[in-house]
């Protein structure tokens, strides 16, 4: 028989009083939460429901010094895709794929991804955007980015350089330089989301739109660029050099009318490209200039008046220095002026006025023409090139080595430099690319560049005079320009083999640097081919190239004919 | 003072049902089928189906949970003591039968069998089978009789389901079998000594079972990340910290019906399930969530009484099983919620969506009800009102 339970029961209420303060306890935390903490939580979901993204800034235009367009930005077609919201991914993936132009396993893979977002494909032509949008397929989606497009294709792809397709961040060239002007700075917009990523309607929703860049205004110009292509391209495939450059400056400015490398590439169309293509050679490779750099030494001792144009010079057969032997290639008699030193190119007579100057002040003269230091032309990765300290020319040959060209490396813009100051009466004024920034607002900024004066203006035409003597007379008689008075000088250096610590004797950088007209010189004009293996001089190899590319500048720039 | 006959006592004490206690249980169904509706049909609509097809389904399941509820009411509690072994060796069977290939795996777990029209969830069924039957093993105890094997005996037969229901795995349900048990060893009698040393046991066994790896991984991190809140805030902490800022949003008159941007935009998981009490709290603020908990308090208050004038010891265990039970799934489910407990995944009676659960639930209001209108049947005498 079982017992009649007592009422009341202890122990029942033991177990109500235990649940009460639970309850208790349950309504106190729901109070904190809705109450005390209630802002709190809410602004904490509002935080997770909203997003920031990003609105492109449209990148500046580049053009050249005419208004060309070199580098624009166009509105180019993405297509998009969320996995999560697609049911049948072989379905989406058979209509889509021939529409973007890829594989259907290469799209059904992207659309197996287990991600809210993926690209199907980036930057298309906008005519694709209509046929995606009509298959309306769910959960894709359609997108309009800014592309870079450069509409001279090869034209002046080492100057302009170009951006990373999918952030249009310039990686080369004047792209890279001017990343900071040509990129604006990019807005946001807030919008208010649900976990699927989708907008909420009537969401918060704030904009700071974005500031376009600024566009770059070059001192290129185009058709100088072009024919200074044609003209090296034509040089390569006769001499069969591996690589070449050209570049042209107004040497009273420091524009830089054409910077022209080969090989190339077109930056509409970049797989990988390989790094001989893709270097600016002008500015960042180095050669040891030889002949050319006679210019500095002989300059050097006119300006310092140790010799005359007319100074006579006796030449012996050759000159040992330590183990090396140096003698003349050309043919010449016994006794040369300063001037015909030059023109035949006598590296002995050279040797002469080198040793006359001495070590350190063609060091001096070195210096103010820029060499061994940057140019500071508005390029990224110029290189410096190497010009040591006198005291350890003699682990070399000395002056002698030195004053003909070995034993100091250069770009082809720093050497040209050289000759755009005896060009521009002894001034150097610094290099450059960009003439103008012009800003989103209208308002411009122009080149602000430093100016030095290395010789007289007295030993400038003195120096030109014999470099006339050189294309009228001497070694560069290939670089004559039809219905021009030029002047230049050749340059063919043996290339130094590192590994084997000694000269090639096959191994050749051909050069020729000159200027016209040489009255009052509107252009200088730098040509260097690297390795030739037929007219491997600088007489014969590259004079050609800047007859061809001086004569187009010349017509270009509207400058009249000399007389006679 | 009047005095009464035989009949008139039967008829005054057998016919009215706990009206208070029914009253609660249909607030709480038609809050449920309303927030089950605001909670699944964005989701619904999106998925491009009917927008109402879960409340529908509710509705139904309310119309089956209703006739348990009147069909359990109609049985005698003392029919039901009979039954009660034949009950709870049914539940065991089902739920070998749910690990059994018979059994179907939704999301993971092996917890229902399917029945065509709808799934049958065993471990629910095992919930008023195990109190029941806990009941007539515990109806003879007294405080002094109360001994080890009989302690021991109440624990095998709670273990028994609970382990069964724990490898599917189903951790919060097998948990509500602990609690139960150790509710009715309370009131039945046990020392506050041997409950105490039950206890001690217990969270040995629950260090055991960390240290051992029985627990799954997600059971374990969703324990530890909520002793570490703030670390697991994007992984296991996840659903918590996204029914709280749900809750918060509400406020204190909530936000209106699908006006949930935490819940209706889907942050929330399983919102017309275990998370219901999310979509309450974001939508109809903290009027809305007062109100439930104060409506459960009621509830759970009067079945503690049917309790305390239950006419013997089975019928009160029964009742006060049932009241712990009850009490457990929303002590465990709000507090989810609010985060001041782990998650463990323990529905909302009567609120949440689930035909088992509301039948499970409904039966078990029915013996209460079963229990409350028979309380002045005495075997032997007829008790007169004083």
């Amino acid at each position: 028989m079982e017992a009649r339970p007592r009422r009341p029961n202890g122990r029942l209420m033991s177990v109500g009083i235990v649940l009460a303060l639970i309850w208790t306890l349950l309504g106190y935390r729901l109070t904190i939460v809705q109450g005390a903490d209630a802002e709190a939580f809410a602004a904490q979901g509002l935080q997770q429901r909203l997003e920031r993204r990003t609105l492109a800034a449209d990148r500046g235009t580049i053009v050249d010094r005419d208004g060309r367009e070199l580098a624009v930005t166009v509105d180019s077609t993405t297509v998009y895709a969320n996995p999560m919201e697609i049911e049948d991914p072989v379905a989406v993936a058979r209509v889509l794929a021939p529409l973007v132009g890829r594989e259907v396993r290469d799209v059904l893979d992207d659309l197996g991804t287990d991600t809210e977002f993926v690209y199907i494909a980036r930057q298309l032509d906008p005519s694709v955007a209509e046929p995606v949008r009509e298959a309306d397929l769910a959960g894709v989606y359609l997108l309009t980015e800014p592309k870079r497009v450069y509409p001279a294709g090869a034209l002046a792809a080492h100057v302009v350089g170009f951006v990373r397709s999918d952030d249009n961040i310039g990686l080369e060239g004047l792209e890279l330089y001017y990343d900071a002007e040509l990129a604006g700075r990019p807005g946001s917009l807030l919008v208010e989301r649900d976990p699927r990523g989708l907008a909420i309607p009537q969401g918060e929703y704030r904009v700071e739109p974005a500031e376009p860049g600024s566009d770059l205004v070059l001192t290129i110009k185009s058709e100088i660029q072009f024919a200074a292509t044609e003209a090296l391209a034509a040089a390569l495939e006769r001499t069969g050099a591996a690589a070449g450059s050209v570049v042209v400056i107004d040497p009273e400015t420091g524009e830089i009318l054409a910077m022209v490398n080969l090989p190339t590439y077109d930056p509409n169309a970049r797989g990988d490209i390989p790094a001989e293509a893709l270097r600016n050679r002008a500015v960042t490779d180095v050669f040891e200039p030889g002949s050319t750099q006679k210019v500095v030494t002989i300059s050097g001792a006119l300006e310092t008046g140790l010799v005359g144009p007319g100074s006579p010079f006796e030449i012996p057969e050759e000159i040992a220095i330590q183990d090396t032997v140096f003698e003349d290639f050309t043919e010449h008699g016994d006794v040369l002026t300063v001037t015909e030193i030059v023109t035949y190119s006598s590296n002995l007579g050279t040797i002469l006025i080198g040793e006359e100057l001495g070590a350190r002040r063609l060091h001096t003269y070195m210096s103010a023409f820029g060499q061994g230091a940057v140019t500071g032309v508005d390029f990224p990765g110029e290189a410096p090139g190497v010009l040591r300290a006198p005291e350890d020319w003699c682990l070399a040959t000395c002056v002698a080595g030195t004053s003909i060209g070995y034993h100091v490396s250069v770009t082809a813009l720093q050497m040209a430099m050289v000759y755009a100051t005896v060009a521009n009466d002894g001034v150097w004024v610094q290099p450059h690319l960009v003439s103008e920034i012009v800003r989103a607002d209208g308002t411009r900024e122009g080149f602000d560049g430093i100016e030095r004066r290395v010789l007289s203006a007295v030993t400038a035409a003195q120096m030109r005079s014999m470099l006339q003597a050189v294309v009228e007379l001497g070694t560069g008689a290939l670089a004559a320009v039809p219905g021009y008075r030029v002047g230049g000088k050749t340059g063919t250096t043996e290339r130094y083999v590192e590994a084997e610590q000694a000269y090639s004797d096959d191994d050749v950088v051909a050069s020729f640097i000159g200027m016209a007209p040489i009255a009052d010189p509107r252009v200088v004009v730098a040509v260097v081919l690297d390795s030739p293996v037929r007219d491997a001089t600088g007489g014969r190899g590259a004079a050609p190239v800047f007859s061809a590319v001086t004569l187009a500048a010349l017509n270009q720039l509207g400058v009249v004919p000399d007389a006679g | 003072m009047r005095t009464m006959n035989s009949v008139e006592l039967k008829a005054r004490a057998s016919v009215k049902p706990d009206v208070v206690l029914l009253i609660v249980v249909a607030a709480l169904t038609a809050l449920g089928i309303i927030m089950i509706f605001t909670a699944s049909a964005p989701r619904l609509e999106t998925a491009g189906g009917s927008r109402s097809a879960q409340m529908v389904r509710q509705i139904i399941y309310v119309g089956f949970g209703v006739v348990v509820m009147f069909v359990a009411t109609s049985i005698s509690d003392r029919t039901w003591q009979s039954l009660a072994p034949v009950v709870y060796v049914t539940a065991l069977l089902l739920l070998l039968a749910v690990l059994s290939p018979v059994g179907a795996i939704r999301q993971g777990a092996q917890r229902w069998i399917s029945l065509g029209i709808m799934d049958l969830q065993p471990s629910e069924v095992a919930k008023p089978a195990v109190v029941m039957a806990l009941a007539v093993l515990l109806a003879p105890m007294t405080e002094a009789t109360m001994r080890w094997l009989r302690i021991a005996k109440a624990l095998a037969i709670a273990a028994v389901p609970a382990a069964l229901v724990f490898v599917q795995p189903d951790l919060g349900t097998a948990l509500v079998f602990g609690f139960v048990t150790v509710a009715m060893l309370f009131v039945a009698g046990t020392s506050v000594r041997q409950i105490v040393f039950l206890l001690v046991v217990g969270l040995i066994a629950v260090l055991a079972a960390l240290e051992l790896g029985v627990l799954h991984e997600y059971q374990v991190a969703r324990l530890t990340g909520f002793l570490n809140s703030d670390e697991h805030a994007l992984s296991y902490n996840y659903n918590q910290n996204q029914s709280q800022i749900a809750i918060g949003s509400g406020g204190l008159f909530g936000q209106g019906l699908f006006e949930g941007t935490q819940t209706n935009l889907a942050f929330v998981p399983s919102q017309s399930t275990d998370f219901i009490f999310t979509a309450i709290g974001e939508q109809l603020g903290f009027v809305g969530g007062a109100l439930v908990i104060g409506l459960f308090g009621v509830m759970i208050w009067r079945i503690l009484r049917v309790a305390s004038q239950a006419r013997d010891r089975f019928a009160q265990l029964t009742a006060a099983g049932i009241a712990a039970m009850l009490a457990f799934h929303v002590f465990v489910n709000v507090g989810m919620t609010l985060g001041i407990l782990p998650v463990t995944g323990i529905p909302l009676p009567f609120i949440s969506y689930g035909g088992s659960f509301y039948m499970s639930m409904g039966l078990c209001v029915g013996v209460v009800n079963s229990i409350w209108m028979r309380r002045a049947r005495v075997p032997g005498q007829r008790q007169m009102p004083e």
